[in-house]
């Protein structure tokens, strides 16, 4: 749990805690960056704390051994202090309203019993994953490669919800809305939207399930927004409220949060900023180690099991190559059957390292249009990171 | 160290009511949605047969060293967000840590004076300044 140079408590949320955590001083002498934090929430295992009010937690990258990542282990990403803490499901209505014929207020039993339900498995990826990889650094939730998980989400498909409301004709917009708050009245509420035409794609869709149980409450409890193949930014938690708009949506968290530059992968020079950005939306293709991780050492003249995952935004992983030597050299790793397009496709490959000494292991994913990964990458958000990976490990 | 505790508690009163830590005076007060707000010590992880679904968030932050517009931001930023905003930062230029204050300020409407912008980023470079970035606009508000 510790930091280096900092006192911390942890335990109860009493202002009495609090307050004496706040009049003793601790020193602030170490370096920060670098050291890994573990902390454990309510529902959740241990993860790399990033920060705890609101939680921005990490998911360890073993847990990625696994085709479905954990309920428990599953990546925390909230903006606003005021998050949901508790919900009463008797009472918990999903509004949905607007340029709507039939305004609905939905109980999640009735979510679960007057809708076909579907299941879909997704990567859900913060549009900030791998952030700290960023050179020159920018400022922002300092993410390794963990902000991303893939869970079965099940639910009702928006399409449906949007159909039984009667959306009226001229609709641009809906709108999605969670039970978090802004701390102050100046702080805009996270709100997010999609057009008429993606919200009723009939894949977007709105999970009471993850992975067959109900979601945690950090993860969005008692439903959420499923946007697959999109950053999950437009995942919204607790989602509460709908609104279907007859004009295009405006907030700060479209207008000012959340943008990139317009070339691709959303690169631009420190030097010179893009003039012109769009919101974030779906993912770059992208491919992460699993094992061996950074600084891990394996043993030569035996073989050793790389494998990862790779994914992008749902016209599905058709290669992944593996360099052993830095780059020189590429051979294609095997690929595991698909789970579903919008799913981690799992890669492996044997490594066989003859002699001792210091070896830089790269992946890179392609995907069925073509679409590969960066050689390089920068934008001042330290979005949508997808530079080739580099494992450095030690044959020893 | 310099302390003043009187502004910490105010803090902390104001962080308490707006930081979801519960209303102390009602055990079962209804908001929207559904969102119960329940006392402290009542808070248990709900099982699964019960209809309100409960946490307790853990509190884990940092204390931060005495020094100049420590008070500053302890008032400004820890009401909305904890310390490890910062301490999860690398170490960043005064010029980096001063946009950061002003998108704070300016974007995201954080109740920050212009005199308080200039203290608050002068603390958090004292505390995780990258070396050698600090003669810029010190002590200004200029960009």
């Amino acid at each position: 749990m510790n930091r280096r140079g900092f006192l911390q408590l942890m335990g109860a949320s009493s202002v009495v805690a609090l307050t004496a955590s706040c009049n003793r001083n601790g020193l602030v002498t170490g370096t920060l960056p670098g050291t890994t934090d573990l902390a454990r929430f309510p529902e959740k295992t241990e993860l790399i704390l990033l920060t705890d009010r609101p939680p921005q937690l990490e998911t360890p990258i073993h847990y990625f051994r696994q085709d479905l990542t954990p309920n428990e282990a599953f990546f925390v990403r909230w903006h606003l202090e005021g998050i949901p803490t508790s919900v009463d499901l008797r009472s918990f209505r999903l509004n949905v309203s607007g340029h709507v014929r039939q305004p609905l207020q939905l109980s999640v039993d009735e979510l679960r019993s007057r809708f076909y339900p579907i299941s879909i498995v997704a990567v859900n990826q913060c549009s900030g994953n791998s952030r700290s990889f960023f050179e020159p650094r920018v400022p922002g939730g300092q993410w390794k490669h963990g902000a991303v998980g893939n869970a079965k989400w099940t639910g009702v498909p928006l399409k449906s919800i949007l159909d039984r409301a009667q959306v009226k004709a001229g609709a641009v917009d809906v709108s999605f809305n969670g039970l978090d708050a802004p701390p102050l009245p100046s702080i805009a509420d996270f709100v997010k939207a999609l057009s008429i035409d993606h919200a009723r794609d009939g894949e977007v869709m709105i999970a009471y399930a993850m992975n067959d149980q109900p979601l945690p409450m950090v993860n969005g409890f008692p439903l959420r927004l499923i946007v697959p193949g999109w950053y999950g930014t437009y995942w919204v938690k607790a989602l509460s409220d709908i609104a279907v708009l007859p004009q295009p949506f405006s907030n700060f968290w479209t207008d000012k949060a959340y943008r990139i530059p317009t070339a691709p992968n959303g690169t631009e020079s420190p030097k010179e900023l893009a003039k012109d950005t769009i919101p974030i939306n779906r993912f770059n293709v992208r491919s992460i180690f699993v094992r061996p991780e950074a600084e891990e050492i394996v043993h030569p003249g035996i073989p050793n099991e790389i494998e990862g995952v790779a994914f992008d935004s749902g016209y599905g992983i058709r290669r992944v190559e593996v360099s052993t030597d830095g780059g020189a050299n590429w051979a294609d790793a095997r690929l595991d059957p698909e789970i579903g397009k919008y799913s981690f496709r799992r890669w492996r490959t044997s490594w066989t390292p003859r002699t001792r000494g210091q070896y830089r292991l790269m992946a890179r994913a392609t995907n069925a249009v073509g679409e590969t990964q960066s050689k390089a990458q920068w934008n001042r958000s330290g979005f949508m990171w997808n530079v080739i990976q580099q494992v450095d490990v030690k044959v020893a | 160290m310099r302390q003043k505790p009187n502004i910490f508690v105010l803090s902390l009163g104001l962080l308490a009511l707006l930081g979801g830590c519960g209303d102390p005076a009602n055990t079962s007060q209804q908001y929207d949605h559904g969102i119960a707000r329940a006392k402290m010590d009542s808070m248990l992880d709900s099982n699964a047969d019960s209809p309100v679904h409960t946490i307790v968030m853990p509190h884990d932050e940092p204390a931060f060293p005495p020094g100049p517009g420590r008070d500053e931001f302890v008032t400004a930023c820890v009401v909305c967000h904890s310390p490890r905003y910062i301490t999860m930062q690398p170490r960043f230029s005064r010029t980096t840590w001063l946009s950061e204050v002003k998108k704070m300020k300016d974007v995201y409407g954080a109740h920050i004076s212009d005199e308080q912008a200039v203290q608050i980023t002068d603390y958090l470079f004292s505390i995780n300044g990258k070396a050698g970035t600090g003669q810029g606009p010190k002590g200004t508000y200029g960009e």
